[in-house]
């Protein structure tokens, strides 16, 4: 039996994106329904990215720097690892967030339902929950269906050894030999993971650098780590075909150079990237215009081309990062109730919770480069800041770009432990105009990791005390 | 290439207008300068060439829109450009009738690249810019190292409740005249509505003096008789008015003050070097004052000449905005109709107007031949801003004035 509802704001999908937009529009008074496939709520972020990656990288941190101990004169024996253990501590992180939301859902009196949301039309959207059909009409409709894993022609993505971020996250075994398939944030994060659970780790990248987008100079200090961690990273290097091998494993063919090469790995992850989830809801039903890019197309408000349907998230453009996606979110509900918001941030911070960490803000200096945007910068060494020796780091570096003309922030990049946590300041620097002075006259507190923000601004503009720079000569 | 034609700034203030015709259609060939659209805004209506040469793809208005500075008019492939780069992007992307932003395809990138730039405003601050609907480039910022605060945004507001461009806040009760007897209700035109919100500003904000006067006009007369005569062989109707116009400019230089502004702070006067008068046409639609530029420098004949074509043109809304914009002195004669004096209000940021009424012939006594001449005598009437100009002054200039009008040479 079809039954059919009518409600005023219905959002498919309960990411980041999602609920924030739905308890937005809850919050200025509006009745709101969530679609999403999955029992649980919070989408990808929650229960199979941000959220249970971060766990179980704090954990590869630990035990790093337990190690790492054994230079200071610290020793422990070797940890003993229990995966399964391991698994549901990260479930049980998982499971209180998502049944947090589920509360605050409740709370707000919004609905939720699980099941498959298709458009029909502009205006009718039909959720399919196992055998039960059911057509919603709306008022406003909120698309925030997300991404998932791309995959590369040549790999069965259906073979059990296979992984995908989704899958490796479920952790059902350390592999002993795992082979990465892409050098972005994504591979080398579950790299850094599965090395320190004790896989013998090796990334194969397409392009010549790990970790394409970000400055070269953040990258170094990662990329001198991680070849010391990992097995092999291959770079130029393309993967033609992985297959099954006997008794188990896989075989996987690379190419480099135009040089062919076998190699043999437990198990191979995919993390080529991800997709926008823009098929199998129902968009040619729809007039809702799809973009050359692949993302539904929106203009500053998140709205489509279809007047009262709108898209925010991974599934409306680049970069697919969950705090774009709640900014987008919040901007998509008070549209629709009314205010005028407009998503107009100057910058959206990146980070990768390698370790060390790498974030950056803003204009990137390969992107100044490219674009011929005239800039200057301010570096500071972490090799000068105490706090950094003291973690036993010297690795690390901060690095503000700034207009020369008006001497504003424009970007910054951060490399080194805790970097996801400093760059923050750096958005705010942006989206304030704040110059150099303003931020090397700011206190920064000593010792911490935070005052080599100030001291890059400082080396800007020459008035660092912590280094030694000699004068050029005239 | 696909190009698209926006709006362009129409001037004198001027932020919306409505479509009134639209010329093309997808599909036409067009030329550089070939009419594509009219317009009508509060004051003018105006044609809207293209620019460009090419094939029109997509018209985003149609008659009876109203369409706001910036704003996409139509999206046409410009040729001589190669059409091999079709631009993809913006032709799927645009939608038939999206009339308030356009959908950009990579939104972030853009955003970014507007980091730089010389004011800047937080996010919060940019939140209530749009909450006021303030055009963040237009406030002038006060913040340390150029920031626009939040403060600049509510004295933004405050400014142009000032200046009535806002809400013309009236207080009056809501009356039913028909208690009283039959009514009838007209709307008022764009024009008169423009004008009533300019001459209350003007009228509120500017402290008003005027000065009334009398000149013996009789050589002018005698002068005028004589080219229209000539004129009426040419069709060159003859008026009073490019004389005074013509005595005008000769006090004007006279004394500068009359012909300048007070700059935007109010702390300097800005005296002008050129003479461009402004004179006020009465049109079925409401007043409107069309520039007549350089006046020094035109003989009575070709006064005339453009007074006939401007008067024309204003009768039947046809001016460009640009014909209504740079005077530095207005003349209000009613000389035609009828009355002795009146009190013309200055036009902002003019600082003085003056007001002609009808000529008559006078008896006057001259005491020293002892007798009764008969004089034909114009009066007229001189309103300054009292902050720029002093009585004294005022009084001379209409003397002066007077003193003009009997040289005959001011008319060559």
């Amino acid at each position: 039996m079809l039954s059919k509802k009518h409600i005023e704001i219905i959002i498919i999908g309960s990411g980041p994106g999602g609920y924030t937009a739905g308890f937005r529009a809850a919050d200025l008074g509006r009745q709101v329904l969530i679609v999403d496939k999955d029992p649980t709520l919070g989408g990808v972020c929650l229960n199979r990215g941000c959220i249970p990656s971060k766990t179980l990288l704090h954990i590869a941190k630990v035990l790093e720097e337990a190690e790492s101990l054994k230079n200071m004169g610290v020793g422990f024996s070797k940890p003993k690892i229990d995966i399964d253990g391991v698994r549901s501590w990260k479930s049980k992180i998982v499971t209180q967030l998502s049944s947090g939301i589920s509360q605050m859902a409740k709370a707000r009196k919004v609905q939720t339902v699980e099941g498959e949301a298709t458009f029909l039309s502009n205006s009718e959207i039909q959720i399919k929950s196992g055998s039960k059909k059911q057509i919603v009409t709306f008022d406003n409709c909120i698309i925030a269906a997300g991404s998932s894993s791309s995959t590369i022609p040549g790999v069965p993505i259906d073979n059990k050894d296979v992984l995908t971020s989704r899958t490796a996250l479920d952790l059902v075994r350390v592999p002993k030999n795992l082979l990465i398939i892409g050098g972005g944030y994504i591979g080398l994060e579950m790299g850094t993971v599965f090395s320190s659970l004790g896989s013998v780790v090796s990334v194969a990248e397409f392009l010549p650098n790990l970790l394409p987008g970000a400055d070269a100079d953040l990258v170094k200090p990662l990329a001198r780590k991680l070849k010391k961690q990992f097995e092999e990273i291959y770079l130029s290097t393309k993967i033609t075909s992985v297959k099954p091998s006997k008794p188990n494993g896989l075989t996987v063919t690379m190419e480099k150079d135009g040089n062919t090469s076998i190699k043999k790995f437990d198990q191979v992850l995919v993390a080529v990237g991800r997709k926008p989830n823009t098929k199998n809801i129902g968009l040619e039903n729809t007039t809702i215009i799809i973009n050359e890019q692949g993302f539904i197309g929106v203009d500053k408000r998140q709205k489509t081309n279809v007047d009262n349907i709108y898209a925010i998230g991974d599934i409306a453009g680049d970069p697919m990062l969950a705090h774009k996606a709640t900014h987008e979110g919040k901007v998509a509900a008070e549209v629709i109730c009314g205010l005028p918001s407009e998503f107009d941030a100057k910058a959206i911070p990146a980070v990768i919770f390698t370790d060390p960490e790498i974030a950056w803000v803003g204009i990137t200096e390969a992107e100044a480069k490219e674009k011929s945007i005239p800039y200057q910068k301010g570096e500071f060494p972490w090799a000068a800041s105490g706090k950094s020796l003291a973690l036993g780091r010297n690795e690390g570096k901060t690095k503000i770009i700034f207009d020369p003309d008006t001497k504003r922030t424009i970007g910054v990049g951060i490399v080194g432990p805790n970097a996801g946590d400093l760059i923050s300041e750096g958005a705010l620097a942006i989206e304030m105009g704040a110059d150099a002075e303003d931020i090397s006259l700011t206190v920064h507190p000593h010792p911490t990791l935070g005052e080599t923000f100030a001291n890059a601004a400082e080396v800007f503009e020459g008035t660092v005390t912590d280094l030694y720079i000699p004068k050029k000569p005239n | 290439m696909l190009k698209e034609i926006l709006l362009p700034d129409l001037g004198e203030g001027i932020s919306s207008a409505d479509v009134s015709e639209v010329l093309i259609s997808p599909g036409d060939n067009v030329s550089i300068d070939d009419i594509i659209l009219v317009l009508e805004s509060e004051k003018a209506s105006m044609e809207i060439p293209s620019e460009e040469k090419g094939v029109i793809k997509k018209v985003f208005v149609s008659a009876g829109d109203q369409v706001k500075t910036g704003e996409i008019l139509i999206m046409m492939e410009v040729s001589p450009g190669p059409k091999v780069t079709k631009e993809k992007t913006e032709e799927k992307i645009a939608p038939k009738k999206q009339k308030d932003q356009k959908i950009s395809t990579t939104s972030k990138e853009k955003i970014e690249s507007e980091t730089k730039g010389k004011t800047f405003a937080s996010p919060g601050v940019r939140r209530l810019a749009r909450e006021l609907e303030i055009v963040l480039s237009q406030v002038k910022a006060t913040g340390p190292k150029g920031r626009i605060t939040k403060e600049d945004l509510h004295g933004d507001i405050k400014q142009k409740m000032a200046q009535g461009l806002g809400v013309s806040i009236r207080v009056q009760p809501k009356i039913d005249f028909s208690e009283w007897g039959e009514i009838e209700t007209k709307q008022l035109t764009k024009i008169q509505k423009i004008t009533g919100d300019r001459l209350q500003q003007a009228w509120q904000t500017i402290p008003h003096v005027t000065q009334f006067d009398e000149a013996d006009i009789s050589i002018l007369n005698t002068k005028r008789e004589k080219l229209k005569t000539e004129g009426q062989k040419k069709n060159i109707k003859v008026t009073f008015l490019p004389f005074i116009m013509k005595a005008v400019i000769k006090t004007l230089k006279e004394f500068p003050s009359f012909n300048s502004s007070l700059d935007y702070q109010g702390k300097n006067l800005v005296i002008k070097n050129y003479y461009n008068l402004g004179i006020a046409v009465d049109t079925p639609t409401g007043l409107i004052v069309p520039v007549i530029k350089n006046v020094d420098k035109k003989s009575i004949n070709t006064l005339s000449k453009e007074l006939m074509d401007i008067s024309e043109r204003a009768r039947l809304g046809k001016l460009k905005p640009g014909e209504l914009k740079g005077g530095s002195f207005t003349i209000s004669s009613l000389g035609g109709i009828g009355g002795t004096y009146f009190t013309p209000i200055i036009n902002p940021p003019e600082v003085a107007i003056m007001g002609v009424s009808k000529s008559i012939w006078k008896p006057i006594y001259n005491h020293k031949s002892k007798e009764i001449i008969p004089t034909y005598t114009m009066p007229f009437s001189l309103s300054y801003d009292h902050r720029v100009i002093d009585g004294a002054l005022g009084a001379a200039f209409t003397s002066f004035f007077s003193k003009v009008v009997l040289d005959s040479t001011t008319f060559d």
